[in-house]
């Protein structure tokens, strides 16, 4: 299907679309219709799977559609897509849904959309737009100027959902870009310090109870029956499954239940029990090959705004799949971060192949 | 891996920025080894006692509920309590998980303690089955209905009972509309997303105005059960912390003899201190019972009470408009002397009628006072008196001073549902002239004037006090163990009406001579207690012979006379005249305010 699209392009586009890094795509998310199919999650029953298959193949196509795009011109229209993605999440206060009390989803006749999850390439792109514009040039403090706003407004936006995690995913994102794009490292930290000192600010604004789930989530053990408990249980999932794992069958479903947001969130733990250390190691390994590749699609590109873009699609990424493997394993406190391309979610999907979107359009674009 | 990346790029002319990209992906990749080091620790070092862990045992979180803060009287002395009570729990997760067997647990359970199955059933499929806090089915469970369930525990997997402290009251209909009720987060408020499900949450009165300080956090602990649920360990705890304390300006001494003096009778009473707005004592009977509402009510009986005819629910101090009746006769009389369109020596000759044109107003007394002149006009409640002077004074005039006086404004009371009442608009917002009958009505209270009997408490404190309206203050202050008093109400003015001393004073004679002087207040006389009142009867529509002789009846009073301690408003709903019914319940209740000094006098005399 991608090449019969792509046929109508440059022939010479398509000699150089990444296949491994597609096949690594394509070997995690079929870890993830594995572990979804074996879940009985709710009353829903197993119909998650073949959901997740649906927007797998949404995501196909928007993936298609990216790649075909000339990424600059996706930069170039990038102010506006930002500010879509800015009203969309303006939309979510409007007429959102809530779920387990945070407004973090738009409904959409039968779907729910996530926008918060959409709005991470159009921060992408918008970060891209702002360090390799004229105002951030040359790259130094003015850049920082120009690019921390973008990360700001969204911030504030999403975390007043509330969804901590996704806003504060924008700032290594940033970082990575800046890095990217030749920031001396000594103003970044500058920066890094003066972001530090406003967020007192930010405090100020939030209501008591969105204070106390931000420090629930840096102290999750104040909220014994919430997020502490999440982790106990992932822990014992985890581990329970030891080198070999315990096999679809060997799962014991009732032992699954006990963790909530298992076919979401909390994914890798079922798959670590199911699939033990050794399946660990291969779904990481396949997720490290995916980055290593958008990290040289963003070394072999030729000029800045290809870079660029490659580095902010593989650090988002890369940020996500941390975290998430982070917070499962009791590494990280737990944030609302899905691990792309496994957690089941509809706008997770789309987003995570419009970013191997991204990815795929500058490779196929660097010799032009 | 430097080799992979320069692949493509051409070899040995890589930028300063391949460089940072290498050194990035370098430390992405560092980051995936130390994930892969804490698998390898989680499941491989580890993984025997997580798998020990996640075959024999569970992990069972259970909440402890926060005790509520208690609400005091202004003495210290507790309004409310709290007792600890067994609660009859689910635990989804626990629950077996297919239909069939969890309908016989439920059904188990519906025998043991003789609820309906229904109810069980409901409760569990309001939460998702994997949801692993307790829902709280049924409160205020029997020791015998413990041993039950505690008996049956090895048939009964994924059903347990909690201690959690509920309130308890002095007595069920206790100050029901002061205090309020507390109960299960509501859909709504779920909805909002600040409550948990189950949580206790203020829903009316005091109760609600103070949630926020009320409620205390709710602590937990984290428990490893076996598979008969007996607890093998403690895994960690998190004490709870009660709530604030709440001093309100409530006498309890005072509600609870209020509550006596109003048994049988429908209708509402109010104590204020005249001198700062506090409100000593606040009551609206019919009461709903405050036990009944408290925890989980059962839905026929919540049904009886919202659609009960005398509207139990309601707090007819702030919520329901009366006509003032006679009362206002005072108001009018202040307007009249402060404007000078009536002077203290205006005589009228009351023969019973008074005529307007077509119309015929009579006197409530058959025949007349006689000669009456303002101070016995007052006193006697002359009505023909007040219609020749409401028409001197004028309607827009009297409806102007019904303002400053605070009539059709919010008091300002902290509870929710404050009806305004209603004055006339004045003349320069009506297009037709003032209808004269319509004066003429107003002038003793009835017709297009509403008030509610909190407004009324207001304005006889006015009076007392000389011109002061207090917001009524409901709370004094909140303190909490740790950091001491975190919210404290001075009181407020919120209006002052000019009257020369002069007219105060007159109207405080003609008030005492009401209850001491062969007013219609007599039946309100207290030996040895210089009291001042009005009474009122609020005349209703009668639209049939069967709501004719219902009228409200009003009686305001304050003492004592000279520098006043306490304003008391009673309103009798349906209960004849003024001076014959609320009158005496006044007095009942001024006797057990001025206890010592009536005791004192009686000794004497």
């Amino acid at each position: 299907m991608t090449a019969k699209v792509m046929m109508r392009f440059d022939r010479r586009l398509l000699q150089n679309v990444d296949w491994a890094l597609l096949a690594a795509a394509v070997l995690v998310f079929a870890m993830s219709m594995l572990t979804l199919a074996n879940l009985h999650v709710g009353r829903a029953g197993g119909g998650v799977a073949w959901r997740q298959a649906a927007w797998f193949c949404v995501g196909l196509v928007a993936l298609v559609v990216v790649a075909s795009l000339d990424y600059r011109r996706l930069v170039r229209a990038a102010p506006g897509i930002y500010l879509l993605g800015l009203a969309a999440l303006a939309l979510v206060w409007a007429l959102g849904r809530s779920v387990s009390g945070a407004r973090r989803w738009i409904a959409l006749g039968p779907l729910t959309v996530q926008p918060s999850e959409i709005f991470k390439v159009c921060f992408v792109l918008m970060a891209v737009w702002a360090v390799t514009s004229r105002w951030a040039q040359p790259i130094g403090a003015n850049t920082l100027l120009v690019a921390l706003p973008i990360a700001a407004v969204p911030f504030v936006v999403i975390i007043k959902q509330p969804d901590l995690g996704t806003a504060l995913l924008l700032f290594p994102v940033l970082v990575v870009l800046l890095v990217g794009a030749g920031l001396r490292l000594r103003l970044l930290g500058a920066g890094a310090i003066a972001g530090l000192a406003a967020l007192p600010l930010a405090w100020l604004v939030l209501k008591d109870y969105q204070r106390e789930r931000i420090l629930v989530f840096l102290d999750p053990f104040r909220d014994p029956l919430g997020s502490a408990y999440n982790v106990i249980q992932a822990k014992i999932a985890i581990g329970s499954g030891q080198l070999l794992g315990k096999g679809v069958a060997g799962a014991t479903q009732s032992r699954l239940a006990f963790l909530p947001e298992r076919h979401t969130d909390f994914i890798f733990a079922v798959f670590a029990e199911t699939w033990g250390f050794v399946g660990c190691l291969v779904l990481l390994m396949c997720y490290v090959l995916l980055l290593l590749r958008g990290f040289d699609i963003a070394a072999s590109a030729r000029e800045p705004v290809g870079r660029l873009v490659a580095l902010g699609a593989t650090s988002l990424l890369a940020a996500q799949v941390l975290i998430n493997v982070g917070m499962v394993t009791g590494l990280l406190p737990v944030v609302g971060i899905p691990l792309p391309l496994m957690s089941y979610g509809g706008s997770s999907m789309v987003t995570s192949l419009i970013g191997l979107g991204l990815l795929l359009s500058v490779r196929m674009r660097q010799f032009q | 891996m430097n080799r992979i990346l320069a692949r493509r790029g051409l070899p040995g002319r890589r930028d300063a920025g391949q460089r940072r990209i290498t050194v990035m992906a370098a430390a992405v990749t560092a980051a995936f080894l130390i994930l892969i080091g804490q698998l390898w620790y989680l499941q491989v070092l580890e993984g025997g006692r997580f798998l020990d862990a996640s075959d024999k045992n569970r992990l069972r979180i259970r909440p402890i509920a926060a005790p509520r803060g208690i609400l005091y009287d202004r003495h210290g002395v507790p309004l409310v309590d709290n007792r600890p009570t067994f609660t009859l729990s689910l635990i989804p997760r626990e629950l077996p998980r297919e239909a069939a067997a969890r309908d016989a647990v439920l059904g188990r359970v519906a025998a043991l303690l003789r609820i309906p199955f229904q109810e069980l059933q409901e409760a569990a499929a309001r939460v998702p089955l994997d949801s692993f806090l307790p829902v709280r089915v049924r409160r205020g469970l029997t020791l015998e209905d413990v041993a039950k369930v505690e008996e049956w525990k090895l048939e009964l997997a994924g059903v347990i009972t909690e201690v959690e402290p509920q309130r308890v009251y002095p007595n069920s209909r206790f100050a029901a509309h002061l205090l309020g009720y507390v109960r299960e987060a509501s859909d709504d408020q779920l909805r909002q997303g600040r409550y948990r499900r189950g949580e206790m949450v203020g829903q009316n009165g005091l109760e609600r105005l103070l949630d926020e300080y009320l409620r205390g956090k709710d602590g937990g602990e984290r428990i490893e059960v076996d598979v008969m649920g007996r607890t093998v360990r403690m895994v960690q705890q998190n004490e709870p912390h009660p709530g604030a304390q709440v001093v309100t300006a409530v006498d309890r001494r005072i509600q609870e003899a209020a509550e006596r003096a109003m048994e049988g009778h429908a209708g509402a009473v109010v104590v204020m201190d005249p001198r700062n707005g506090d409100v000593l004592a606040m009551l609206s009977t019919p009461a709903y019972e405050i036990d009944q509402f408290t925890g989980t009510i059962d839905r026929a009986a919540w049904q009886r009470v919202v659609q009960d005819p005398k509207f139990p629910l309601l707090n007819r101090v702030i919520q329901s408009q009366y006509a003032p009746g006679s009362i206002f006769k005072l108001l009018v009389a202040a307007a009249g002397l402060q404007e000078g369109t009536l002077t203290p020596g205006d005589r009228v000759q009351c023969n019973g009628e008074f005529r307007l044109g077509n119309a015929t107003f009579k006197d409530w007394k058959e025949g007349g006072h006689g000669l009456v002149d303002t101070h016995h006009a007052i006193a006697q409640s002359c009505n023909i008196f007040f219609y020749q002077a409401g028409l001197k004074i004028s309607g827009p005039v009297i409806a102007r001073y019904a303002q400053a006086f605070g009539f059709g404004r919010p008091t300002g009371i902290e509870l929710p549902g404050e009806r305004l009442g209603l004055v006339p608009a004045g003349r320069r917002e009506r297009r037709v002239a003032w209808p004269l009958g319509e004066t003429v009505n107003m002038s003793i209270g009835q017709g297009a004037v509403l008030v509610t009997p909190m407004q009324v408490a207001r304005f006889m404190g006015a009076i007392a006090n000389g011109g002061v309206l207090w917001r009524p203050r409901l709370v004094q202050r909140v303190e909490r163990p740790e950091t001491g008093v975190v919210y404290s109400d001075p009181g407020q003015v919120n209006g002052h009406v000019e009257i020369s001393p002069v007219v105060w004073e007159l109207l405080r004679r003609a008030l005492w001579a009401a209850v001491n002087d062969g007013g219609t207040g007599a039946e309100a006389r207290i030996p040895g207690l210089e009291i001042a009142g009005k009474t009122g009867t609020a005349q209703m529509m009668a639209k049939s012979k069967a709501s004719l002789g219902q009228d409200h009846a009003w009686f305001a009073a304050f003492a004592p006379v000279k520098d006043p301690e306490v304003v008391v408003v009673v309103l009798v709903e349906r209960g004849g005249k003024g001076g014959q019914v609320a009158a005496p319940i006044a007095r009942r209740i001024l006797q057990a305010i001025f206890l010592e000094k009536v005791a004192a006098v009686e000794v004497r005399g």
